[in-house]
């Protein structure tokens, strides 16, 4: 059985961080989860994660800042946005610089899996509800 | 009483009295006069005299004397006559009229003490002379010399005041009896002339000084009638001023006699009360138009200001036949008379115009209110949509995790268990968020309390903060921990402190050449009174707008409602505080404080922190980052 791929989660919001991960953990992937983006860049799971979930609202490295971070480091990683304010406004540059998705909390597990899919370019995690 | 001239026609004697005179007994011949034969008594020629005289009296009082010299002349067949008056002081005899071979000596005159006349007056009867210049030498020169001379006193008011006389300048002639008794008739009548011209001449400058004063008088009276028009029309037209002033200002005077309940109003208080001016106002008509909600109130004013003297000033609402409702504010001054009766005088004010616009203002106010806590609502959105959905997602998420861990085959009972815990922890949150916004926007009625002011600053830091950081403020906190309480509504004064970081927040919108740095800090100042500032980078005030800033409508903004600081200050205003603005002292932007006396030491402690918890201590240069 080939590992299951690695979602990061990084954002500033403890319940976030505390639900997150296990929901993708019964989607079939392995998740981490980090209140920080430096957090993350420090931590082997930079190298490690085949998608990153990302707050676009952080103190200090906000997650546009961290995209271009991982721009200059040209390490290429799957980003799906994740923001608690609904401004369309927000949504197309980030998209237009490479993000995968950017969905507005709070989002249903399906709106999740599509953009999952959409990031590993298969379905196969969320198209059946019982995987495992 | 005649004017007599000058004496420089005067014949008495001018120098040293000669040595050897004769004797008056030597020159008087006045017995001779009842010795002598005594011609016919010619009744005649008296009557016709007298008739003389009468008609000289009617026609020209003023020449009686003249007529009676000349009369006596021809009656008494003398060659000269005339009339003697004593002069004022009593000094002189001055020949008054002469008539005659002696007529050029008219105006002449003899000493009172030296010469015939005096002599007549010291005996008081007719006397007789012959030769008189033998004795008053000083008569030599009136010529011709006077053989004879008889003379009579002449009364004025009973008293001997001259003479008359008559003379003979040759012995051809010589006087009697019956010349005697012409002499004193004619001097009698004359006396009693000349009594009756002078009544005449008192009477008539008494007519010319009556005339003349009635002449000052119709002056007068006349410039009076002039002044009293002159007044009158300054009294018609100063009434005019007060009526045109009281129509002006709408302010009607009045006065009241409380014992016999009379009024007396001006016209503009019968316009304000609609009544005809002239109407007999009373007590009842007053009560009538009065507004059935203020009836009561205004019998507890009469009530309190019948007992006595008093100042009074109230307002209250009338009422007219149409419906019309009038405010009227009334100021009234109470004096008792010495019969201790009771008056008042007042004025009346219709107020109505001004009443209906601060009620009108005040409406608008509210609404402005309303709006601009709406406004700071929609400013918000954006903070408290994140903050809503932060908790939501958290439930969305934890759900759906937890149906798949019942889902699965075996179920995974301990997971969905402890992610039903955290489902349920953020429902808490959730609803948390929920009544905390519930808490600062809907509530209207201003609830005193105790609080600390550094916790409700926080709370708002908090709400605010996500919208803060989309404007990229740099936000630095200098909170007092240890700060005394405040008497105050914690909902209004949040509402001041999130307006204060609004526009600290958007006066810095346009500013890039530096960091948008925001601090805020609570401290007690030195005049004890708690302080909060809240300072910026923006672009800063000009002098002129640091106070006006607070007026309602005054905006700086070019999108502003400028009803946030004035809303603000009010709120100060009711908490016994004040609010102001002040450029910082490096040049850019401004500081704003507000500052509450802090309550009295033995007012209660501050009651338990609200929904929010005080975060632990979040000092100068700390970020008041996180989440709620």
């Amino acid at each position: 059985m080939a590992p299951r791929s690695l979602i990061s989660v990084v954002d500033d919001d403890e319940s976030v961080r505390r639900s997150l991960p296990n929901l993708l953990k019964e989607f079939g992937f392995a998740a981490r989860s980090f209140s920080s983006a430096a957090e993350f860049l420090a931590s082997d799971a930079l190298a490690e994660s085949s998608c990153l979930i990302l707050d676009v609202r952080m103190p200090e490295m906000s997650g546009p800042d961290l995209q271009r971070e991982l721009t200059r480091r040209r390490r290429a990683l799957p980003i799906i946005f994740i923001t608690a304010s609904p401004d369309e406004g927000l949504r197309q540059p980030l998209l237009e610089h490479g993000a995968v998705e950017c969905l507005f909390k709070p989002f249903t597990e399906t709106v999740l899996c599509e953009a999952l899919g959409a990031a590993l370019q298969t379905t196969r995690h969320c198209s059946t509800d019982n995987d495992q | 009483m005649i004017s007599y001239p000058d004496a420089t026609a005067d014949v008495s004697l001018n120098g040293a009295i000669p040595v050897a005179l004769a004797s008056l007994e030597s020159i008087v011949r006045t017995e001779e006069l009842h010795t002598r034969p005594r011609r016919p008594v010619e009744y005649e020629k008296e009557t016709a005299a007298l008739a003389a005289l009468v008609k000289a009296l009617a026609d020209s009082p003023r020449t009686i004397l003249q007529t009676l010299a000349d009369k006596i002349l021809e009656v008494l067949q003398s060659d000269s006559a005339g009339l003697s008056l004593l002069t004022e002081d009593e000094k002189r005899f001055y020949w008054a009229a002469v008539a005659g071979v002696w007529k050029p000596h008219l105006g002449g005159g003899t000493p009172r003490d030296f010469g015939p006349c005096g002599d007549v007056l010291d005996h008081d009867a007719p006397m007789l002379f012959r030769h008189f210049e033998l004795r008053y030498p000083y008569i030599w020169r009136a010529i011709p010399p006077a053989v004879e001379c008889l003379l009579v006193p002449f009364y004025l008011n009973g008293k001997a005041v001259g003479t008359v006389w008559a003379i003979v300048h040759d012995d051809s002639h010589q006087f009697d009896g019956e010349d005697l008794r012409l002499l004193e008739s004619l001097g009698r009548f004359a006396s009693a002339a000349y009594q009756a011209v002078e009544s005449i001449d008192d009477l008539r400058s008494e007519i010319a000084a009556r005339e003349e004063a009635e002449l000052g008088l119709r002056e007068l009276t006349g410039n009076l009638e002039v002044q009293v028009r002159a007044r009158t029309e300054q009294l018609r037209l100063s009434e005019a001023f007060l009526a045109e002033a009281q129509h002006l200002s709408r302010t009607g005077s009045f006065s009241w006699r409380v014992a016999t309940n009379e009024f007396t109003w001006s016209k503009e208080l019968y316009r304000i009360y609609e009544l005809d001016p002239g109407v007999p106002v009373t007590l009842e008509f007053i009560l009538s138009r009065t507004h059935p909600d203020d009836l009561s109130s205004f019998y507890d004013v009469i009530d309190r200001v019948t007992t006595g003297a008093h100042n009074y000033e109230y307002e209250r609402r009338l009422k007219m036949p149409n419906g019309t409702i009038k405010y009227i504010h009334v100021v009234a001054h109470g004096t008792q008379d010495r019969d201790g009766r009771l008056e008042y005088i007042g004025a009346v004010q219709d107020v109505t115009e001004r009443r209906l616009s601060e009620l009108a203002l005040d409406k608008a106010r509210s609404e402005l209110a309303r709006m601009a806590r709406v406004t700071s609502l929609g400013a918000l959105t954006a903070s408290i949509a994140h903050e809503v959905n932060q908790p939501l997602l958290g439930i969305v998420t934890n759900a759906s995790t937890c149906l798949r861990m019942l889902a699965a085959d075996p179920p995974n009972i301990e997971g969905a268990q402890e992610t039903a815990q955290f489902l349920l922890s953020d429902g808490h949150r959730a609803s948390d968020v929920i009544k905390r916004l519930r808490s600062l926007f809907s509530k209207s009625s201003p609830t005193m309390e105790l609080l600390d002011l550094s916790a409700a600053t926080q709370e708002v830091v908090r709400l605010s903060f996500n919208e803060l950081q989309r404007n990229q403020v740099i936000l630095g906190t200098a909170f007092d921990h240890e700060l005394p309480p405040v008497h105050g509504d914690r909902v209004q004064l949040q509402q001041v402190i999130l307006n204060l970081l609004m526009n600290a927040s958007e006066a810095m919108r346009g500013v890039d050449d530096r960091p948008k740095q925001l601090l805020i800090r609570t401290y007690l100042d030195e005049d004890d009174n708690v302080r909060l500032t809240v300072q910026d980078a923006g672009v800063g005030l000009e002098q002129s707008d640091m106070e006006s800033i607070f007026e309602p409508f005054y905006s700086t903004k070019s999108d502003g409602m400028g009803i946030g600081l004035s809303i603000s200050r009010s709120i100060l205003d009711k908490h016994r505080g004040r609010i102001w603005a002040a450029p910082n002292p490096d040049g850019t932007g401004a500081t704003f404080s507000f500052a509450i006396p802090r309550a009295a030491k033995d007012a209660m402690t501050v009651p338990g922190p609200s929904v929010f918890k005080p975060r632990a201590a979040a000092h100068t240069g700390a970020f008041a980052g996180g989440t709620l």
